[in-house]
């Protein structure tokens, strides 16, 4: 027994050919998400999903009759460190594929590593675009197909005036700045556009509205300055703020007398997850706009409900929450890049990161709970987009869909 | 509905003055029958337009029970749709009995039995923020005769933005019989904000000046869209209007932030001081440097939490593997609102209870080691976040703010939010209560002597051991205190108490370390001196561009005030620092036993 051990050992490291069948019933596959520190709040519901969604695919055969082995390790909200990590997974453990990221600040520190080792990533969370890297495929939201549509919708209904106001990092600088084109190029006037814009020495607009850091308190100022903006009504507030800076945001909007009737706001970073730690009794009419709702009248979503929950309740991962559980978008924009690599595997008959990127690319379609999704050759993602309002309860109702909107990554400049 | 439009006017008038009842040819069920069953959004606000001066008694029960997701559409077999009132929902499918609108009777199948409502055959009537709105309007024509001021004042300013010739008539007839001044006021502003459309150029004219008069600040965008028609229409006396109506408006505009950004400033500096004013005295005057201050806060913003789950529903902890359930005394209405008034006394408790095991278990034994008292207290806050997060979990915590503290003032367009003028009434009261403790009573003659000289006071009979413990309980049971304030205004989560330490140090450093009167200055310097930069850096960074190199940064600074702004401080402080190293009243407490 310990003879053959040490001969298998032995073998091992002597010969990639008996490695590889060594592995022949499981595939490595990588997810490298924070679980600790401060972004570990958003981040843990994506390993949990990810879980979810490897032993689904585990349950039906796998992929090319290999069992996903899944590599979890923790990036801990610390940007270098997910380099690290990343480096690891590709490196040590050799994963075929890695799933993670959230903020676009660890995107982008892993970026290089997953180029230089030809590693292939999907990234699953909205984002500022202006990147297409062959090494990442972004099942995430463009802005395209979340701030956009969500312009789109409050012009229809007759609003006039917007206020920009987000958290000061990459995504909303950049969203708004797009945004910014995108009112433009409505014919909206840029006196109707608030919270105050940044020129160059050119008189160009290099950062477009009101941004406050992160873990901000006091947004007295903030509210008072749009209370005066939307005195002349048919104003509506476009808000890229993070996660809990928006509760003292949301607590002095309400004791100054607004509400989503006079002015509503309407959130990007703000999904069914986050409402777990938000008063959303608080919140109710304002906007929210992603690809997926919980709330999706359809037999795929309920069942993809019902099944997360099952699986929720008899699993034994350490550290799983199992309570108030919710699905969201970028949640479910991870369940569908498994899917979607799992498809691209098998078109091309192989785990070489260059064969699947061409699968990828051909057009691979998935009907997943927020309807179907259909890759494209720049690495995104074509789907249905979603205008959804607030409930007590923490879920949206859905007031309006863009069917198969197209992921375009760079807008900078696009509408002028 | 023609019919309906052409006598709306009658109909309101009808309503408003003598207070009589629908003369109207369709009902209110008639018409909101039809919005339910009309394609699109767009279509269904139409209808309801129409609404508007039916004040049948039906009205606003039936728009209600449409907000709350009790209306749907009922398709049968052969595909006719029927407008149905299901009480209690779609989640009460199985009991309910679905009844007509139109009709008011059970609704009934072919064969006369009763429907019972499923997914496939109810179409629940949705409803946005745009229909709401359009509701809001027709109850809010229905408003302008009720009896509470509020209620009118509201109906007022929404027909006022509405800027519909149509609802002239209808205000100026509310304006002759109005007594109340706010409310007067309000309508005087709404009927100017409508007649800018009017034909007329007299009246036009007139509305302009009017805005001017009664400084209007919500009819900014409507004058500067008038003047630029004017300006290119070439009407000399309307522009002119304008412009003066504008400075008038512009005028009041600048009173309106002045006095805002000194509440504001006034406001954020008694945050500062009830977050600081614990640490004055466990810092200032014991000398311990206490990292744990900040979770002594958020042990008070928990306690509040607390607090407010035993009022209601009850709560379980599942802490240390062990669940340990509290039941909920599950109050309504103000009986549980009330949850706050118990709570301020519950987290001062909490937070000086804990605060005294703190000192007895480990500081005690550093009050000669400063620098260990540092890393000490520093372990026992790390220590503490993860007990929150074992209790409560590592997200926020949900802590609702009573309608008390949730409401607002506005006097002359400055709004006084409650939760604001709270925290500032409440600063003043607990820094003129620990005034009182430390001046007035015989412990704080105690904490005094010890706090000098801990060796001499002992020799003079003071239990120095009995009085350091109960000083710390107080400067802990104060942040305790800050925190219950914090969950009205913020998150309440295990690293809240990390959001305030640095500020209070700050406070407390630059106030002059041992010196209370000294933190109560700095925290409203602190606290007004960035209010000032945020509110007056986009008005003043834009003149900036002469200084030479950083002209194109700082005109660039008005955007960012907020960060900008935070950042002067900091380098005001350290400037400040450097000028008077010991603070603002520099005083010699406990340095003289080192």
């Amino acid at each position: 027994m310990k003879f053959s051990k040490l001969l298998a050992v032995g073998a091992l490291s002597l010969s990639a050919l008996i490695s590889s069948v060594q592995a022949a019933e499981s595939v490595k596959v990588g997810v490298l998400h924070s679980l600790s520190g401060t972004m570990a709040i958003s981040e843990t519901s994506l390993r949990d999903i990810l879980l979810f969604t490897f032993d689904e695919i585990n349950a039906k055969g796998g992929v090319l009759g290999k069992k996903i082995e899944p590599v979890v390790v923790d990036g801990a909200s610390d940007w270098p460190l997910f380099a690290e990590k990343a480096k690891q997974l590709l490196e040590q453990d050799e994963v075929a594929v890695t799933f993670g990221c959230w903020t676009s600040v660890s995107r982008k520190s892993v970026l290089p590593v997953y180029e230089k080792n030809n590693g292939l990533l999907f990234y699953p969370v909205q984002y500022e675009g202006e990147e297409e890297s062959q090494n990442v495929f972004y099942t995430a939201e463009a802005v395209n197909q979340q701030a956009t549509p969500a312009v789109d919708y409050l012009l229809e209904q007759g609003y006039t005036k917007f206020y920009l106001l987000g958290t000061d990092y990459v995504y909303p600088q950049t969203t708004n700045l797009v945004l910014l084109e995108y009112l433009l190029s409505k014919g909206v006037p840029i006196e109707n556009i608030g919270g105050g814009f940044r020129r160059d020495g050119d008189g160009d607009v290099i950062s477009a509205g009101k941004y406050t850091g992160f873990g901000h308190t006091d947004y007295q100022q903030i509210i008072s300055e749009i209370k005066q903006f939307a005195a002349g009504g048919d104003t509506a507030v476009i808000s890229t703020l993070n996660g809990d800076t928006n509760v003292p945001f949301f607590k002095e909007y309400a004791a100054a007398g607004l509400s989503a009737e006079t002015c509503p706001v309407v959130s990007f970073s703000i999904s069914e997850d986050e409402f777990r730690g938000l008063p959303a009794d608080q919140l109710v009419g304002q906007l929210g706009c992603w690809t997926y709702f919980q709330s999706i009248e359809s037999p795929a979503n309920e069942k993809f409900v019902a099944d997360f929950q099952a699986w929720l309740a008899k699993s034994n991962v350490t550290g799983l929450v199992k309570e108030g559980r919710v699905t969201c978008s970028p949640m479910v924009l991870s369940y569908a890049g498994v899917y979607l690599w799992k498809a691209a595997v098998e078109k091309a008959g192989s785990f070489d990161v260059d064969k699947v990127r061409m699968a990828l690319k051909s057009g691979l379609s998935f009907d997943g709970p927020g309807g179907t999704v259909t890759t494209q050759p720049n690495m995104h993602l074509t789907k249905n987009v979603f205008i959804g309002e607030t409930k007590a309860n923490g879920q949206f109702e859905i007031l309006e869909e863009f069917e198969g909107v197209y992921g375009e990554p760079w807008l900078k400049g696009k509408f002028k | 509905m023609k019919i309906i439009h052409t006598h709306r006017w009658l109909v309101i008038y009808a309503l408003l003055l003598w207070g009589g009842n629908s003369v109207g040819a369709a009902t209110s069920r008639e018409v909101i029958a039809e919005a339910m069953l009309a394609s699109n959004d767009r279509e269904k606000i139409a209808i309801i337009d129409t609404l508007a001066g039916l004040g049948d008694a039906d009205l606003a029960a039936l728009l209600a029970a449409w907000k709350r997701d009790e209306l749907f559409v009922f398709s049968d077999t052969n595909g006719s749709k029927t407008p149905v009132l299901i009480p209690g929902g779609q989640d009460a499918f199985d009991t309910a009995v679905p009844q007509t609108i139109l009709g008011q009777v059970i609704l009934v199948d072919g064969s006369g039995e009763v429907v019972v409502p499923t997914r496939d055959t109810m179409d629940r009537v949705r409803h946005n923020n745009r229909l709401r709105r359009a509701m809001k309007r027709v109850l809010d024509l229905m408003d302008l005769g009720s009896e509470a001021a509020g209620k009118r004042l509201q109906a007022v300013q929404t027909i006022g933005f509405s800027r519909d010739l149509d609802n002239l008539p209808v205000l100026e007839a509310r304006l002759a019989i109005e007594e109340n001044g706010q409310v007067h006021q309000a309508l005087r502003q709404a009927i100017a904000l409508v007649q800018l459309n009017h034909a007329e150029p007299v009246v036009r004219l007139a509305a302009v000046k009017e805005l001017g008069k009664i400084h209007s600040l919500s009819s900014t965008d409507a004058l500067t869209s008038i003047l630029a028609d004017a300006t290119k229409a070439g009407d000399q006396a309307l522009v002119a209007a304008a412009t003066s109506a504008l400075r008038e408006v512009e005028e009041h505009r600048s009173v309106v932030d002045f006095v805002g950004t000194i509440f504001r400033g006034l406001s954020l500096g008694s945050i500062l001081l009830v977050v600081a004013l614990g640490l004055a005295i466990t810092f200032g005057l014991m000398g311990v440097i206490n990292m744990a201050h900040g979770e002594m806060i958020a042990v008070g913003a928990y306690t509040t939490y607390l607090v407010q789950n035993i009022f209601g529903a009850g709560i379980v902890i599942p802490a240390f593997g062990l669940s340990i359930g509290i039941p909920g005394m599950n109050l309504e209405g103000w009986g549980y609102e009330l949850y706050f008034v118990a709570a301020v006394p519950a987290s001062f408790l909490m937070a000086a209870l804990v605060g005294i095991a703190l000192e007895r278990g480990i500081i005690q034994f550093l009050y000669r080691r400063p620098l260990e008292s540092l890393l000490a207290t520093w372990g026992v806050s790390l220590v503490l976040q993860q007990v929150f997060k074992l209790m409560f979990g590592a997200n926020n915590v949900q802590v609702s703010s009573p309608s008390y503290l949730s409401g607002n003032w506005t006097v002359a367009d400055i709004v006084f939010g409650w939760n604001r003028v709270f925290v500032i009434g409440f600063a003043i009261l607990i820094v003129f209560g620990v005034w009182l403790a430390l001046n007035k009573t015989s412990l704080g003659l105690l904490i005094r002597a010890v706090m000098q000289n801990r060796s001499m006071a002992g020799f003079m009979g003071v239990r120095t051991a009995r009085v350091n413990m109960l000083t710390f309980g107080l400067g802990s049971g104060l942040a305790g205190l800050a925190g219950a304030f914090l969950s009205q205004i913020g998150n309440v989560g295990p690293s809240l108490g990390q959001a305030y330490i640095v500020d209070s140090f700050m406070v407390v450093v630059v106030g002059g370390v041992g010196n209370i009167a000294g933190t109560v200055i700095s925290a409203f310097g602190i606290g007004g001196i960035d209010q000032v930069l945020q509110q007056y850096l986009p008005v003043w960074a834009p003149g900036l561009g002469w200084v030479p190199f950083f002209g194109g940064f700082l005109q660039n600074l008005a955007q960012d005030s907020s960060v900008f702004g935070k950042i002067l401080v900091l380098a005001f402080i350290i400037l400040f620092l450097q000028w008077r190293p010991a603070g603002i009243f520099a005083r010699k407490g406990r340095q003289l036993d080192e």
